[in-house]
């Protein structure tokens, strides 16, 4: 053999070892340095502007949803019981006065916005009984809930009798609307959605413009009596 | 077909080796970078060195199936496959690269054994890609260049073998010019075989047990991801699919058309953990028909598939399923529209179950689903899951789901 080819008869395997060793070396060294540095980035926290922005569940909250309006609903809801969850169920017009600190037109603007998410539940006069009209429209809204945490019904008295007799009517149709609400929706937690407010005759009767909302009996005759014996109902998309 | 001193077929397999090296590479670092637990762009191209992509489903789909590392419960994420191709693919260039420059002068025995261990990748390769076909159900562009990558070296290796015809072994005779006509190839002892088999197993092992000894210890982060605030959904309403050999409560809210709860759902099932767990599953359809939380649906027809779950009573889990595999079919109906929708559902499941998705009842209890997630503020996006009230980190429901298990859940693994 001449020194030529048993040289080069070595060149070939020293090459293949050599450069499988660097390539080796090379592989594991970055498999080691990625792997570490990954380590590193794991004991330091990721910076909030590098954090992928994810929005989290929760109730509705829309364009109706003004400061105004979520003061004195919250102000409701904690002083007519609903938010802390106490024995206390509702609230009654002296209630309602004091713990809104609105004026009469101020409190019934607050809910032009809801207009077409709720309803206006008409009665007969000096009754609380939901009719077969009633109870469907009652049902069409409390099943529409969507994004909504709270359902308010605000119930009234016309100017029709004593203020008493009214403050016990507008009671008595708020709860109607409860009792069936809780018949149908079978809703271990209704308790702390439904808020109750009757005003009798006494705070925030509606004018004659409110003839023109949706109600159990757009077909009827209505003028500032009629309107004002019904009970206001509809889910609030508020975050309260 | 080849003369002994043609260096084409050591020439090939050397383009193959490299080839594959350069995959491997990619495809180990992008795991190795998931170890922070953050999101990463992954490397998803046929053309090695591309980029990292975020638009990257089937490759993200391959690396967090169950199929992508081994010992996945022992450490966090698994010793990645990639690794032990690094390895391998490594020796193959340094024992190519003997072939093309020793060229005819190779010796039988060497040029043999690397025909031999040549087909192994390939083989590797093929199981692989039945996987991917048959389990996974897509192909992943860095895994399919590894394939063609081991489909070049086992090319190469095997026609190395023609070109041993017509070349009388040395018998220890000298050495002569392999240019020249009269070419002897000098004889080696098989000796060397499992020598070399050991270099092979050596190089193949390296990375993988330098990875596995330097991995982090994820074990302080996996029980960091918060609780469910309200722990129990009062009216009923969730879909329950519990199997007989259920033995740890969980909670999925899911979307029966999103990608990754589809590949979830995979994940478990692949692992047989599926059947261990009592799930509870709440709904949570990306989609603004019935979600408010969103303005724009981003899984259209969401809410309808949704519905047919709740309406498929104790079918749920198959009908889930059946979204699951006619994902994409139902994704494009629900762009298209409600009607094309419901008539793929109502080819599938009848015309009665129509009025189900219409019925009250059925909008109220999705309505419910949604109001839980919202009553416990989970993240918008699918799929989040609970081991009883503790929820598992986004990172430790796909490469880290395993190791995860093994820490918070045992039982399920056994």
């Amino acid at each position: 053999m001449s020194e030529r080819s048993s040289s080069s008869g070595f060149l070939a395997p020293a090459l293949a070892l050599l450069v499988t060793a660097v390539l080796l070396t090379a592989v594991t060294l970055a498999v080691r340095l990625s792997v570490a540095s990954a380590g590193e980035r794991l004991k330091a926290p990721e910076l909030e502007a590098e954090k992928p922005k994810v929005a989290v569940a929760g109730h509705a909250e829309v364009a109706y949803c003004t400061p105004r309006f979520k003061e004195v609903l919250e102000r409701v809801l904690h002083s007519c019981g609903l938010a802390t969850g106490d024995s206390r169920r509702g609230c009654k017009p002296a209630d309602v006065k004091t713990f809104a600190s609105i004026s009469d037109e101020d409190f019934n603007e607050l809910f032009t916005p809801l207009k077409d998410r709720g309803a206006v539940i008409m009665y007969d006069m000096g009754k609380e009984d939901l009719d077969d009209r009633a109870k469907k429209l009652l049902e069409d809204k409390w099943f529409d809930r969507k994004g909504a945490r709270y359902f308010f019904v605000v119930a009234r008295a016309s100017k029709t009798g004593s203020v008493d007799k009214n403050r016990a009517l507008s009671h008595r149709r708020a709860n109607s609307v409860m009792f069936h609400l809780k018949e149908v929706g079978k809703d271990p937690e209704i308790d702390k959605k439904v808020g109750l407010l009757w005003l009798g005759n006494e705070f925030a009767q509606l004018s004659k413009e409110y003839c023109k909302w949706p109600s159990s009996r757009p077909d009827t005759k209505c003028d500032e009596e009629p309107i004002n014996r019904s009970a206001f109902v509809s889910w609030v998309d508020c975050r309260l | 077909m080849f003369g002994s001193s043609s260096r084409f077929p050591a020439v090939l397999a050397l383009a193959g080796a490299v080839l594959g090296l350069v995959f491997a590479v990619y495809s180990t670092i992008d795991y190795a970078q998931h170890l922070d637990r953050r999101l990463h762009d992954v490397h998803c191209s046929f053309i090695p060195g591309a980029p990292a992509t975020s638009e990257a489903e089937a490759c993200r789909a391959a690396m967090y199936s169950p199929y992508s590392a081994l010992l996945r419960e022992q450490y966090w994420g698994g010793v990645p496959i990639s690794l032990f191709a690094l390895g391998a693919f490594t020796f193959f260039v340094g024992f190519a690269l003997y072939l093309v420059v020793a060229n005819g002068r190779a010796p039988k025995t060497a040029v043999g054994f690397f025909a031999a261990v040549s087909v192994t990748p390939l083989l590797v390769s093929l199981l692989m890609l039945g996987i991917s076909v048959t389990k996974i159900g897509s192909l992943c562009k860095t895994c399919v260049g590894i394939y063609v990558a081991s489909f070049l070296l086992a090319i190469g290796g095997l026609l190395a073998l023609f070109t041993l015809r017509d070349a009388p072994a040395g018998g220890g005779g000298g050495y002569q010019d392999p240019v020249h006509e009269g070419t002897r190839r000098p004889a080696l002892s098989f000796a060397f075989v499992p020598v070399w088999l050991v270099s092979l197993a050596f190089t193949t092992l390296v990375p993988a047990v330098v990875y596995a000894s330097s991995v982090p210890d994820h074990r302080a982060f996996l029980t960091k991801c918060g609780e469910l605030k309200v722990p129990v959904e009062k009216t009923g309403a969730l879909v329950r699919m519990r199997s007989q050999r259920a033995v740890r409560p969980a909670l999925f809210f899911e979307d029966p058309l999103c990608p990754t709860c589809k590949a979830f759902h995979q994940r478990l099932v692949g692992e047989g953990v599926f059947d261990k767990l009592d799930v509870q599953l709440a709904l949570f359809p990306l989609d603004s028909a019935c979600n408010w939380m969103l303005d724009t649906p981003l899984h259209p027809g969401a809410c309808t598939v949704s519905k047919l779950v709740i309406c498929a009573g104790d079918r749920a889990r198959e009908v889930l399923e059946w979204a699951y595999d006619e994902q994409e079919l139902l994704g494009r109906a629900g762009k298209q529209g409600e009607p094309a929708l419901r008539a793929i559902i109502e080819r599938r499941w009848g015309g009665a179950v129509l009025n189900c998705l219409d019925a009250r009842d059925t909008n109220v209890r999705l309505n419910a689903h949604l109001h839980y997630a919202s009553d416990n503020a989970i993240p918008v996006s699918t799929p989040q899951v609970y081991l009883g009230t503790r929820r598992v980190c986004d990172e430790d429901t796909d490469i880290g789901l395993r190791y995860t298990l093994s820490q918070l859940a045992p039982e399920v693994l056994r």
